[in-house]
This record gives C-alpha cells, sequence and structure tokens, in this order.
C-alpha cells in the first residue's frame, strides 16, 4: 500500500508534465488571465479612441462606452482642414523624413569608422558620443536655443530637423555601431584584395550589409522624433509651422474653452496612426531597434 | 591594417555637427546656470552659485525633485517587477507570445500628447470612462476625483507604468531569449520550481540586459516630461504631478504665464544631469559588484 503511494506520488508529477505541456493548470490560468486582462484594456483603448472620433459630442454625452451611430466623419474634416492639421502632418513628414536621410548618411559611416578601425582617440570619441544618451536634453535646450537665434535657425523647420538630427545622434551611432561590429569582416577584405578603394568598401560592402540595422534606425527614428513636442515647442514657437504633435497639444490647450471632445480625438487618431500602422506592419524590426541598443553585438 | 587615414573623413561630418549643436551647448549650460539671465537682454548677469543657492530654498523645487524621484523609485520598481513577471510568462512556453509582446509595448510608439488625452479622458471625473465603468457596477464609491489634488500624482504614475512596462519587458525578454533551452530542462530534472528556476537561472543569465535596463530607466525617468505637461490639457500643469524636468521648462519657458529665467532654468537642468550621474553611478557600482559573484 505505502508502496504504491510512494509510486504514485512519484508519478504524478511527471505526468501531469506531459498532460499539460510544461505547465500545469493553475499556472496558465494565472498567466492568461493577466495578459488577456491587459490586452483587452489596451486594445479596448485604442479601439474606443477610434469609436470616439465617430462619434458627435452629444452621443459622447449621451453614454461614453455605446458605439458611434455612424461614420461621423465631421471631426476628421475639421481636425485636418480648420484646425491646420493637415498642414502639420506635411510638416512633421518633412522634418521626419530629412532628418532620417541626414542621419542614416552621417551616422553609417560614423559608427563604420568607430567599430571597425584602431585610431588614437577612438576610445574618447567613442566615450564621449555614447555619453550623449545620458545627457537630459533640457540640459542643452536653452544654449542650443540661443545658438539657434543667432544662427538665425529659431522658428524654422530646417532648424528643428538639425536640432532632432544632432540629439538623435548618439542612440543612432551607438545601435548602428553595434550593428556593424556584428557582421562578418571577410567580405570587406575580399573587397580590398579585389582593389576596391576604402570608400568602396563602404558603399559597396558594408552600406548594403547594414541594411536591417539602418532600417531598425529609421523606424526607431521616425517613431521617436514623430511623437517628439517638447524641443517642438521651444524651437518652433510661431503657429504656422508646427508638427503634429506640437498641433494636436494647442488643440489640446483650446479644450477648456471648446469643450470638443470628440474633434480632439479625432486629431489623437490623426497623430498616432502614423506610427501605430508602422508598428502594425514591423512591430517585429521595431522591437529589434530597441534591443539592438540595449543589448551590445 | 593600413588604411586608416583616409577612413577617418567617414567620421568628421557627425563629429563635427555633434560637438557644435550637443557637447558645446552641454557645456555652455553650466556657465549659463551661474547667470542670471532673461534671454531677452543680450548680456548675462554672473552671479556665481547664487541659482543653487536658490533652488535650496524653494519648495516648489523640492517638490518636484520629490515627485521624480517617487517616479524613479517606485514607478521604476513597479515596472520592472511587471516586466519581470511578464518575462516568466513569455519564457513559460506559452501561447500568442508574439501577440501578447506586441500589445504590451504598443503604448511606447504612441505619441505621449496623445496617450496624455487619452488618460486624462479615462480619468474624467464627471463622464470619464472608469468613473463610468463604476457607475455601471453601481459602485458609485469608487468614483474617484482621479485629477484632484490627492490623486492626480498617482494616476499619473499608473499609466506611466502602464505605457513603459512593455519597453523594458522587450529589454529584459531579448536577454531571457538567448538562455539556452537546456539549462531550464536541467533545472527542471534537478526538481527547481518556478520561482528558483527564475532567480537561479533567467535572473543571473540576463544580468547585463538588467543593468542595461536600469541605466535606461534612470536616464528616462529623470528626463520625463512629455506625458505630465500634456495630462492636464492645457491649463497651468498642477503641482503635484511636476517633475524636475517640467518644473524646468515651466521656470524657462513657462506655459500661460512665460518666465523666462533662463539661468535658473538651467540650474535646475544641471541637477537633472547631475541626479542622472549619481544614479547611474550607484547602479554601475552596485551591479558589478553582484556579477562577480556569479
Amino acid at each position: 500500500m505505502n508502496k504504491t503511494d510512494a509510486s504514485l506520488q512519484l508519478k504524478m508529477p511527471v505526468a501531469q508534465y506531459s498532460i499539460s505541456n510544461r505547465m500545469n493548470r493553475f499556472w496558465a490560468i494565472i498567466i492568461y488571465t493577466t495578459l488577456i486582462a491587459w490586452t483587452i484594456f489596451s486594445i479596448g483603448a485604442l479601439l474606443w479612441i477610434i469609436f470616439t472620433s465617430f462619434k458627435t459630442n452629444k452621443e459622447l454625452y449621451a453614454g461614453v462606452w455605446a458605439l458611434p451611430k455612424g461614420l461621423h466623419f465631421d471631426n476628421y474634416v475639421k481636425a485636418w482642414s480648420v484646425v491646420n492639421l493637415g498642414r502639420f502632418f506635411l510638416n512633421s513628414i518633412i522634418v521626419t523624413t530629412l532628418a532620417i536621410f541626414a542621419l542614416t548618411f552621417l551616422c553609417t559611416p560614423a559608427a563604420y569608422v568607430l567599430s571597425r578601425f584602431n585610431f588614437k582617440g577612438r576610445g574618447f570619441i567613442n566615450n564621449l558620443i555614447i555619453g550623449g544618451m545620458g545627457v537630459p536634453y533640457q540640459l542643452l535646450l536653452i544654449p542650443l536655443y540661443k545658438i539657434f537665434i543667432d544662427i538665425k535657425l529659431a522658428d524654422n523647420l530646417f532648424g528643428l530637423t538639425l536640432v532632432y538630427v544632432v540629439l538623435s545622434l548618439p542612440f543612432t551611432i551607438y545601435l548602428l555601431s553595434g550593428f556593424i561590429r556584428s557582421l562578418p569582416s571577410e567580405l570587406e577584405q575580399a573587397a580590398l584584395i579585389d582593389g576596391c578603394s576604402e570608400y568602396g568598401v563602404f558603399w559597396k560592402v558594408i552600406f548594403p550589409l547594414a541594411q536591417p540595422g539602418i532600417m531598425a534606425a529609421a523606424i526607431f527614428n521616425f517613431i521617436f522624433l514623430w511623437n517628439e513636442y517638447m524641443l517642438a515647442l521651444v524651437f518652433l514657437p510661431s503657429s504656422q509651422n508646427k508638427t503634429i504633435s506640437l498641433g494636436l497639444y494647442s488643440i489640446q490647450s483650446a479644450m477648456q474653452y471648446t469643450a470638443d471632445w470628440t474633434g480632439l480625438f479625432a486629431a489623437v487618431v490623426i497623430v498616432m496612426m502614423p506610427t501605430v500602422i508602422i508598428y502594425f506592419i514591423l512591430s517585429e524590426k521595431v522591437m529589434t531597434g530597441i534591443t539592438l541598443g540595449a543589448v551590445k553585438g | 591594417m593600413l588604411r586608416t587615414k583616409k577612413i577617418i573623413w567617414f567620421l568628421v561630418p557627425a563629429f563635427i555637427l555633434y560637438l557644435a549643436f550637443f557637447i558645446y551647448p552641454s557645456i555652455q549650460s553650466l556657465y549659463v546656470s551661474l547667470h542670471d539671465w532673461s534671454g531677452f537682454a543680450k548680456d548675462m548677469d554672473f552671479i556665481g552659485l547664487k541659482n543653487f543657492k536658490e533652488l535650496l530654498g524653494d519648495s516648489l523645487y523640492w517638490q518636484s525633485l520629490r515627485n521624480t524621484l517617487v517616479i524613479l523609485f517606485l514607478g521604476g520598481a513597479i515596472i520592472f517587477i511587471i516586466a519581470f513577471l511578464f518575462t516568466s510568462f513569455f519564457t513559460s512556453g506559452i501561447k500568442g507570445k508574439k501577440f501578447f509582446r506586441a500589445v504590451i509595448f504598443y503604448p511606447n510608439v504612441v505619441a505621449p500628447i496623445a496617450l496624455a488625452t487619452f488618460w486624462s479622458f479615462l480619468y474624467n471625473p464627471r463622464f470619464g470612462l472608469i468613473n463610468g465603468f463604476f457607475r455601471l457596477l453601481h459602485l458609485d464609491v469608487l468614483a474617484k476625483t482621479w485629477t484632484g489634488p490627492d490623486l492626480i500624482f498617482w494616476s499619473v504614475l499608473i499609466a506611466l507604468i502602464w505605457t513603459y512596462v512593455g519597453f523594458y519587458l522587450i529589454i529584459l525578454l531579448s536577454g531571457a531569449e538567448k538562455i539556452p533551452q537546456d539549462l531550464y530542462e536541467v533545472a527542471k530534472i534537478e526538481g527547481a520550481n518556478r520561482f528558483q528556476t527564475f532567480f537561479k537561472v533567467t535572473v543571473p543569465l540576463i544580468w547585463d540586459v538588467l543593468v542595461v535596463g536600469i541605466v535606461l530607466w534612470i536616464i528616462g525617468a529623470i528626463k520625463l516630461f512629455e506625458f505630465q505637461f500634456a495630462f492636464s490639457g492645457g491649463t497651468m500643469v498642477p503641482q503635484q504631478i511636476w517633475t524636475n524636468a517640467v518644473y524646468m521648462f515651466l521656470v524657462s519657458f513657462g506655459k500661460r504665464t512665460a518666465i523666462f529665467r533662463l539661468g535658473y532654468g538651467t540650474a535646475i537642468a544641471v541637477t537633472l544631469l547631475l541626479l542622472i550621474i549619481i544614479f547611474t553611478g550607484i547602479t554601475r557600482l552596485i551591479t558589478k559588484r553582484e556579477r562577480i559573484e556569479y
């Protein structure tokens, strides 16, 4: 009797292990409940914002949980043209596109030099650039603003682009250095032996090979710069030149007078759609960008 | 290899821009912080350490420092505990891992101003979603003034936690996924339970990644600005949610009433940098000692 009991006890965990595929039922319930609750809230928030943006304010006050009665596009039309969000959208596209191109062609060569060559002062330059990731933007906000007034680039979209490029340099170089370091160097050697010039090696071998890293950096920078508004607030004080998140901010600031919640949510949807869509398509790439930076190659 | 001289030019454009518009203004800020300056006057008045002395007696500064530190430590602790919990979920072979991971991360790609707008509606005492939800369940007692002076800081903190858990989860996971599966098999055969496996296998093996995550959180939390600044919906940001970064901005550029105390604001910014240096330094010291033990 005792013997069989013991053997039963011994067998029990083994049996359970195979039945529930490495997870016992209790933990499975806890895990899935937590994850599903988190998901319902997070996805629910997104859907709720989208639904609400199609309502009228009357409908919203009548029931915040109710679905919209019809597709009410007025909020979008109003946000896009009356509040000028269309113009700000274009401004943001210009600024982020220019900044990403500049960053790619500035940082990829720099990262190549820093990750592949040994020269005097490399360690120092490397540390100086990586150290920039720890500097809060607030530190250089005021001196940089003064410089931009002096060189007449304040309140100018290109000025803001330059600010974005400079402040994104440390992270972009860091991310790309890590990526380039992980590339095999045999191809470079082969190209050199075949008589390729120094620059040729970079443009014909490294630049194409580094595409996944460059893409990850570009996506990461796009999301960050599209959403940024503290720097835009300082460097673009006039009302014509706003970027999209700054435009949303001014709509939100006017809310206490307009109380137009559904109009505000239409603006929220316009602002967040580009990054959310990119994330929807390329979520793995977005996350790789972050982990490439965090987990050194 | 004798190929360095020419290629150095690849570094020059980026480095010059960086020196001129990043390093130079950063160093200049130390100089500006020693001055009284409105930004309109051409000249700044040198006042030595007076700005920093004033900070010592400025109760608004201390209040915002307290908020910054609560977000940094309490918020950070909660974020990392939840991120660790999710990491342990995701490494135990659940289904739909990619989906859940993508969902938990997504607030990080949405503009903070958009998140702030959503959350301020969620918390809206009169017709917000939370109170509406409680009223629906006839739990009117639980319907509170979430954005009132008592609760607003905690309301913001919860929103921040929800936002940032995903970011640190991705970082921890990137380490945890590199752990070879057979180590877990061995732990199982040796009879380790869930907790033992997690603390004796996962945590030590993702230590480096964890340290990077903590350092990133310190830097990120101390300069956190955008969510709080937008949360109040365009009125003056309530003092209860000021952090040092918010206070710095208000002192410098103001909002309803611009103050333009640029010297004083820069002094606050210098203290932000000091906080980052001190806390990342401490983290590096502590974690270095720990790592040797393994």
